[in-house]
């Protein structure tokens, strides 16, 4: 499913296939590469809408007071939540062709989200854990990085006894791990 | 539980033990067989974090939490010892007579065994007050490589696992020691090895007299 | 996906993105913590099974982020006959590199059974001979866990145990797996 919503200069896209369609619309090069800063930053949220997680690389992009981050993180996990709804529903119930009883694959949500300088994309887990990427709008190549934040993920906080599930992420390792992969992939552009 | 003894005769004494009717036992099991078998590191990172998250319950100190993981490693060394011994070539297959045999046996054979590389220091305690004490020193604990330690909980390290492990090997070789685990990387950004780590290992008294008394021998 | 291809997926990413150790660091960990859980429960097996699989649980919680990170799994399964072979062919062979056998399916798609030909946590295990840990310990009790915890966290509630052990003299180590139902937040739960 495609629709795109222009909102002053920001588009929303929704549903999963459309990735490609988009980038051809983000070619149109409005504003000058003044700011290469590659990734900007990182914001993990918790099944429940919760914020767990925020760093910001470099000075592409203004910090924010904690709790407008918080705001940020509720307001995405609920505007996703709606931008599903908003997939035509699916039967509840499949018979695949074998007679074994399928489980139709759930909506998608709100993916990505682009202002003047930054773009954004979400990549939601099949578990709920959503993880965000603000990049300039120039990234290429963000499903990679998407991947390799979730493997650092994987392994440098669910593998820390430390660490409880959908609490905010307290893990030295994870940081440094993450800033040596982001200062590589910023630095190789 | 584990048994790593080598095959009894025929393996048919009695016990009250049911087999499948195949009649397999481990004693049927070539020892050797899972010697170079790999399992994937996260199997093992999750099971460590669970122990962890274990012995954490209800401790009251670090050293406690720390004590519990050491005794759960001690076993582990008792058995590695009787292990490894047994896969060596027969020419070298007698235990250690000597701390510095055994340390080095440590470093290298239970090291590369258990972690796939040799540790990457030995030292003898520069301090002449303490002769009975041995550094091990691994620059990064494959134990430690997904843990970060609360601050809160800095004094923790729990390679403790793997001092027990140590201190078993030592007890099994009849070198009874105490060892323990101790962080000493730095946390600066940039630092190189900052999960670096040192086995304090302290050697019994009796074992220094003996030493000692073999050596004017 | 077909059981044929998720051999191959968990064959290459066991070959190409695993990070491996020596099983025998596995193997000895796993046996000091049961070994540790008889003394903690002063042998009381029953205690022990449930002590496993809640380790289980909290370990399955946390794996599936691994397993789906690995698998770079971006749908889920589109029934339980999928989960099954996704479960023995890529779960089971990129952390312990086996693939048990996924068998004697109930005729409503949500019973079957995992039978495991080799156990790497078994290796160099002998139950306690004490005429009791035959009959009641199931030495491993955390894969139930694992798989309720890990299946959990993709919106599925399943039950699984153990019903026979080469460890307690039975020929074939199996267990069963059922699904309970689907957990979908926006949908009332089924009637079973």
């Amino acid at each position: 499913m495609k629709v795109f919503g222009e909102i002053r200069h920001e588009q929303v896209k929704i549903g999963g296939e459309s990735g490609k369609a988009y980038s051809s619309l983000r070619s149109t090069d409005l504003f000058s590469a003044a700011a290469i800063m590659g990734i900007l930053a990182l914001i993990v949220i918790n099944k429940a809408g919760g914020l767990i997680y925020n760093r910001t690389f470099g000075d592409g992009l203004n910090q924010l007071g904690t709790n407008d981050y918080l705001v940020l993180a509720g307001t995405f996990h609920g505007v996703h939540a709606i931008t599903t709804r908003l997939s035509p529903i699916k039967p509840q119930q499949q018979v695949g062709a074998d007679g074994i009883p399928g489980r139709p694959d759930p909506p998608s949500g709100l993916e990505v989200l682009e202002t003047e300088n930054f773009w954004l994309q979400c990549f939601n887990t099949l578990t709920g854990t959503k993880f965000l990427l603000f990049t300039d709008t120039l990234q290429t190549n963000v499903d990679i990085a998407m991947r390799k934040v979730y493997d650092l993920y994987a392994d440098y906080v669910t593998k820390n006894p430390f660490y409880q599930l959908e609490n905010p992420i307290r893990c030295d390792t994870f940081d440094r791990k993450l800033n040596s992969y982001i200062r590589e992939t910023n630095n190789a552009r | 539980m584990s048994n790593l003894q080598a095959p009894r005769a025929g393996a048919k004494e009695p016990s009250g033990l049911r087999y499948p009717t195949n009649g397999k036992t481990i004693y049927h099991r070539p020892l050797n067989r899972a010697k170079a078998a790999e399992l994937s590191g996260a199997s093992f990172a999750y099971l460590f974090s669970e122990m962890v998250s274990y012995a954490s319950k209800k401790i009251e100190s670090i050293q406690d939490l720390e004590k519990r993981l050491n005794v759960q490693g001690h076993p582990i060394g008792l058995k590695l010892l009787d292990l490894l011994l047994y896969r060596e070539p027969a020419r070298s297959q007698t235990r250690p007579l000597n701390i510095i045999t055994l340390l080095h046996f440590i470093k290298n054979n239970v090291w590369q065994h258990l972690f796939g590389q040799a540790a990457d220091g030995l030292e003898k305690s520069s301090d002449p007050s303490k002769p009975d004490e041995y550094m091990i020193i691994d620059n990064e604990p494959l134990v430690n490589r997904y843990i970060s330690v609360p601050r809160d909980m800095s004094q923790l390290n729990c390679a403790a696992y793997v001092a027990g492990i140590i201190e078993g090997v030592c007890d099994g070789s009849a070198f009874p020691a105490r060892v323990t685990a101790h962080s000493v990387g730095k946390q600066e950004e940039g630092e190189m090895w900052p999960g670096r780590t040192v086995f304090l290992v302290k050697f019994a008294p009796e074992v220094m007299e003996r030493e000692n008394f073999l050596g004017k021998g | 996906m077909s059981a044929s291809k998720a051999a191959r997926v968990g064959e290459e990413i066991w070959k190409g993105r695993v990070d491996k150790v020596n099983a025998e660091l596995v193997v000895l960990t796993y046996g000091t913590i049961v070994a540790q859980l008889c003394k903690d429960f002063d042998s009381d097996y029953v205690q022990v099974n449930k002590q496993l699989d809640k380790m289980g649980y909290n370990i399955g919680l946390r794996l599936i982020e691994d397993y789906l990170a690995k698998s770079n799994t971006m749908r889920r399964c589109s029934n339980f006959r999928e989960t099954a072979d996704m479960l023995a062919k890529v779960g089971f062979k990129i952390f312990l590199n086996i693939t048990p056998t996924v068998t004697n399916w109930t005729s409503d798609n949500k019973q079957f059974s995992l039978v495991f030909e080799e156990n790497p946590l078994a290796d160099f295990v002998e139950l306690p001979d004490d005429g009791r840990a035959q009959d009641e310990l199931w030495y491993s009790n955390i894969f139930c866990g694992v798989l309720r915890g890990a299946l959990e966290m993709v919106q599925m509630q399943v039950e699984a145990h153990f019903i026979s052990d080469v460890l307690r003299g039975n020929d074939t180590t199996e267990m069963r797996v059922s699904l309970i139902r689907y957990i979908d937040d926006e949908l009332p739960p089924e009637d079973d």
